[in-house]
This record gives C-alpha cells, sequence and structure tokens, in this order.
C-alpha cells in the first residue's frame, strides 16, 4: 500500500498546522473531557465536588423535558430545512432571471437578514408576532377571516414563529450561496436537454438540482447546526423560558436552565450536553452516508 | 422564411422581456417583504411608545433624533463601549481565525501525510459539535484558566473554525502546483510559500473574514457566561438586557441602537461583495 510511504506528518508543515491543534486541544477536546468529569460529579461548579457516577445521566434519561426539548429541537430543526432550502433554491433560480442590473441590490436586500444579530430579530420579531396587533396577524390572519394567533403563547404556534424567524433569517442568504452555485454549472447539459425537447421544469429537477447537490448538502449541513446551537432568537423571544407549556424549549436553552437560572445543576446540565454529543454525530453521518462517493468528497469539502 | 423567422425571433425575444419583468417584480416583492422590518425599525427610532405597538404605521408623527441622543448619551447603556467590545472581539477574532484556518487549509491541500485524514476528522468534530452545545464544560474550563470576564475567554475559543479549515483547503487545491514547486525551488520554507500565496487567494480570505466576523458578533451565549460585568458586556448582550430590564424606558431607544447595531456587519458585506461573490462562486464551483 502506497499510504506506508508517507511519513506520518509533511516536512516543514508544523508551524502551519500548531496553533490550530492547539487551540484544539485547548479550547474543544479538553473541554469535552472535563465536561465528563463534571457530569460524574456533584453540582457544584465551584468548591469540593463529590464523585456521583452516572447519577447525573439516569436523571436525565429519566427527564421528561429533557425529551421534550429534543423532540422541540428536532422539530424545529426540521421545519427550517424543509422550508428554507425549498424556497431558497426557488429564491436562487428567480434571482438569476431578475434584470440584471437590479440583480446585485436585490440579493443584497435579501440576505441583509443573515447579518443581522440574532438578538435585533428577536427585537423584531416580537412585533411580527406580537398577539393581536402584531404584523402577522393584522397582513395576514385576520384579513382572512381568521382568528388572530397569538404566536408567541400559544403552545401550537411556538416553534412555527421560531421556524418562521429563522426561515426569515436565512433564506436569502442560502438563496446566495445556491446561487454562486449555479453560476458555477456548466451551461453545455442544460442546453443539451433543451435541444432534446426538455423544457426549463423538467431540465431543473432532472439536471440542475442533482448537480447542485454538493451545494445543497452544504447549505442542509449548515442550517443543521444552526438550528441545533439555536439560543439567541428564542432566548429573547420567550425571555429565557421554554414558553407556554415549554412547547419552545430547545435543547441549548434547556441545558442553560439547568446550569443557572433557575435550576443550578451544573453536572446535570453537563451530562444533559454530553448525552446531545451521540445523537448530533448520528444524524450528521446519516446525513453524509446518503449519497454517491464522488459527491461525498467535493460537499464535505463545501 | 427568413422572415417570418426573424419574427418569430422577436416574439420569443419581447416573450422572455416580458417574464424577466414579471420575475423581477415578484423578487423585488420578496426583498419588500423581507426589508420592511428594517425599515420599520429605523422609523420606530423615532416614535413615542404608544407609537411603537402600531406595526402598521411605517413612519412616525415627527421625526425627533432625541432617542438617538439618549442612546448615546448612556442614560440605559454605554452603547458606544458594547459597540467598541463587539467590534474588537469579532475583528480579533475573525483575523485569527481566518490566519489559522487558511494556514491548516493550505496544508491539506498541497500535503500528503498519514496524520491528515485524523486531522479532517477533527476539523469535522469541531463543526458537528459547535461551541454552544459544549459552552458549560467550556465555561468551568475557562474559569480554571482565568479567562472568566475576560474579553479573551470569548476570543480564544472562537478562533478554532471547522467550516473554515474545509473552505481553504478547498481554496487552495486551486493554485496550480507549479507555482507552489518555483516557490519551493528558492529554498522558501513551507511557512513562507503559504505566506507568499496569500495575495493570490485574497478575495477567499476576505470571504472568510467576513462570515467569521459577522458571525463572531452575532454571539451570545458565550459572552452571556463569560462577560457577565455591566462594563464588559458586547451589543447583544447590552441589547438583550435592555430589553428585558423594564417596559417603562422608551422603546425606541432600542431600536435607535439595533439599527445601528446593523450597520457594521451591513457596510462591510456591502464593500466585499464583489469579492465574495467571486470567491464563494471559484469553491463551489470546483
Amino acid at each position: 500500500m502506497k499510504a506506508h510511504k508517507q511519513p506520518w506528518i509533511a516536512p516543514g508543515v508544523l508551524p502551519l498546522l500548531a496553533p490550530f491543534f492547539i487551540l484544539f486541544a485547548l479550547f474543544w477536546l479538553v473541554p469535552l473531557i472535563g465536561g465528563l468529569r463534571i457530569s460524574m460529579q456533584s453540582n457544584t461548579l465551584l468548591g469540593e465536588p463529590e464523585f456521583v457516577g452516572l447519577t447525573h445521566f439516569k436523571k436525565v434519561l429519566g427527564d421528561r423535558l429533557f425529551y421534550l426539548s429534543l423532540k422541540n429541537t428536532a422539530l424545529y430543526t426540521l421545519g427550517n430545512l424543509l422550508l428554507i432550502l425549498p424556497f431558497a433554491t426557488l429564491l436562487a433560480v428567480l434571482l438569476r432571471r431578475t434584470w440584471s442590473r437590479l440583480r446585485p441590490l436585490l440579493s443584497y436586500a435579501l440576505l441583509l437578514p443573515a447579518l443581522t444579530p440574532p438578538i435585533v430579530l428577536g427585537v423584531l420579531f416580537l412585533l411580527v408576532f406580537h398577539g393581536r396587533e402584531g404584523l402577522l396577524n393584522q397582513l395576514f390572519v385576520t384579513p382572512f377571516g381568521l382568528k388572530p394567533i397569538n404566536w408567541i403563547k400559544d403552545p401550537s404556534w411556538i416553534l412555527p414563529a421560531l421556524v418562521l424567524q429563522s426561515t426569515w433569517r436565512w433564506t436569502g442568504f442560502m438563496a446566495f450561496f445556491i446561487g454562486c452555485g449555479l453560476e458555477g454549472l456548466p451551461r453545455t447539459t442544460q442546453e443539451a436537454a433543451s435541444l432534446d425537447g426538455a423544457g426549463p421544469v423538467r431540465s431543473f429537477f432532472a439536471i440542475t438540482l442533482p448537480q447542485l447537490r454538493p451545494v445543497l448538502i452544504f447549505c442542509a449541513a449548515y442550517l443543521f447546526v444552526d438550528a441545533f446551537a439555536m439560543f439567541s432568537g428564542a432566548y429573547l423571544l420567550l425571555g429565557g423560558s421554554g414558553g407556554t407549556a415549554n412547547a419552545g424549549l430547545l435543547v441549548v436553552t434547556y441545558v442553560y436552565q439547568t446550569a443557572f437560572f433557575p435550576h443550578n445543576e451544573f453536572g446535570t446540565a453537563a451530562a444533559m450536553s454530553l448525552m446531545t454529543v451521540p445523537v448530533l454525530l448520528l444524524v450528521c453521518w446519516g446525513l453524509f452516508a446518503f449519497r454517491p462517493k464522488a459527491a461525498s468528497r467535493k460537499a464535505v469539502l463545501k | 422564411m427568413s422572415r417570418s423567422r426573424s419574427l418569430n425571433r422577436d416574439r420569443v425575444i419581447k416573450r422572455d422581456r416580458i417574464m424577466t419583468g414579471f420575475i423581477t417584480l415578484l423578487v423585488c416583492l420578496i426583498a419588500i417583504v423581507f426589508l420592511y422590518p428594517y425599515v420599520w425599525m429605523l422609523c420606530a427610532s423615532f416614535k413615542e411608545n404608544r407609537e411603537i405597538y402600531k406595526p402598521l404605521q411605517l413612519l412616525p408623527k415627527q421625526w425627533d433624533l432625541q432617542y438617538f441622543k439618549m442612546l448615546f448619551s448612556g442614560e440605559y447603556f454605554s452603547f458606544q463601549g458594547a459597540l467598541g467590545r463587539s467590534l474588537t472581539i469579532a475583528g480579533i477574532q475573525a483575523l485569527g481565525a481566518t490566519v489559522i484556518a487558511a494556514a491548516a487549509g493550505y496544508v491539506f491541500a498541497h500535503h500528503r501525510f498519514r496524520l491528515a485524514g485524523a486531522c479532517l476528522f477533527a476539523a469535522l468534530l469541531v463543526i458537528i459539535i459547535p461551541k454552544q452545545v459544549m459552552v458549560l464544560p467550556l465555561y468551568a474550563w475557562l474559569i480554571k484558566l482565568g479567562l472568566n470576564g475576560q474579553m479573551a475567554g470569548v476570543i480564544l475559543p472562537g478562533l478554532i473554525s471547522g467550516v473554515g479549515i474545509l473552505f481553504f483547503s478547498q481554496v487552495f487545491r486551486q493554485i496550480p502546483k507549479p507555482l507552489l514547486e518555483s516557490a519551493r525551488m528558492d529554498g522558501a520554507s513551507e511557512s513562507r510559500v503559504f505566506a507568499s500565496m496569500l495575495p493570490l487567494v485574497m478575495p477567499a480570505l476576505l470571504t472568510y473574514f467576513l462570515v467569521h466576523f459577522i458571525l463572531a458578533s452575532h454571539e451570545h451565549l458565550l459572552p452571556l457566561l463569560v462577560l457577565q460585568e455591566d462594563d464588559q458586556r458586547t451589543l447583544p448582550l447590552a441589547l438583550s438586557s435592555l430589553y428585558g430590564s423594564s417596559l417603562r424606558y422608551p422603546r425606541a431607544v432600542i431600536m435607535a441602537a439595533s439599527s445601528l447595531a446593523v450597520l457594521p456587519s451591513a457596510l462591510l458585506f456591502a464593500l466585499l461583495y464583489r469579492q465574495f461573490r467571486s470567491a464563494l462562486r471559484d469553491v463551489l464551483s470546483s
């Protein structure tokens, strides 16, 4: 095998790699291992901790709210992906057919929400989602003769509200990425298809979409991680709580609640965050496993 | 014959124009929906509390700069201080992360060695398990290191970027080997060769800097834990604590602060828009 002839590390590259690995070890690996230790100690951040074994893990496994927060996060993440990706793809295709002089301005306007601090989004969205006077209700709900929706207080609408907020935030940005991907596609296959008599819709689904796969997988991975780590938007919209009946309780929020306010159970919270790690690994592995070999390397490397 | 064909072509062109016009209009409408909250927010920074809770009313009764003055006077929180800290943290973090990720990305793009796979795996792990998920142990560790309450406590963990490494390993792959060989011929060390390649990938460097800068300046959770004192707060923290504080103060102040908070990222992005586009096109199409 060729691999045996390769050195463990290429000559002269150590100074280039070292900064990353020192930081990786210090601020990723050590905290992970430290987290394992904390999760087996009694609930104190400072002072003398006691070894308690797997007590915290057992407690988390029996915690109904932990499962609820996992479920909410999964729904939230899924909602994000299912709403943002198709909408962003459509927007990217449309953008390419707009009047060319307005195009840069339009795509900039569309991705402005992504440049906005989530806290500001939260402030804006309190207004959009506000009970009776909210924008969404006044423009899209009451005019159709429906009862105004209390987006933030009604448990069945909290998650949709969070998903809408995130959709508004990321769609333009993802459309920008997908648009860049579209520009890089070879024209020849497209032309061949239209010569063969394929309509624009057919050639989009048969040719463009498969070619966009790497970009789309990158976008999906980005959205997935962002959704899973979601904290800021929900924090402001729901005041750090899980909302009514904890319908908007997300994993990161719950970990934060458990560790600091109102529970102060640091060890339990550490166990909780460690238990999300296998979940994340599994899902990402699933995301990357479902595709052919050739596309896979490209997508990993963006 | 030829006349009818050219007529036909004219018709196709005309149809295309109408289509373009129609699509432009549609996208404009979407853009308006996306932008309306911003315009509203800017207008709201001139409104009294009573006016603010009417989202359909866009323009304020009077354009009074008093709320901006209140904001800058530091009556509620030191806006300049918070903004300055946010920009400092995001700037240093983005600069450092860009250089570190570019260096590692360069190595992965142009060298084959046995540990490379393990290294890339580490980069993937950093992406899959972001620091928001591991924030508790990280915070406990930062306390032990004596970095609690220090800007460095937020900056240092943010220097690691898995996405950056994958991005740059793709970017550097596009530099032709002969170019590298000729640089090595002169007996330059790998670090030297890397440094000499930097001007060639300027758009990519700027792009990554920008993305990291934006994400870093948005960060909320880690700063919330590490920077707890009033005079340490970054802009997102200051905004959220002002928002939660009470209902009495003029809401226009927070609208003014929010409007200004969007500016740095938006301006930077507008300036670098072209570079961003070309860098992404190169990376995504390869």
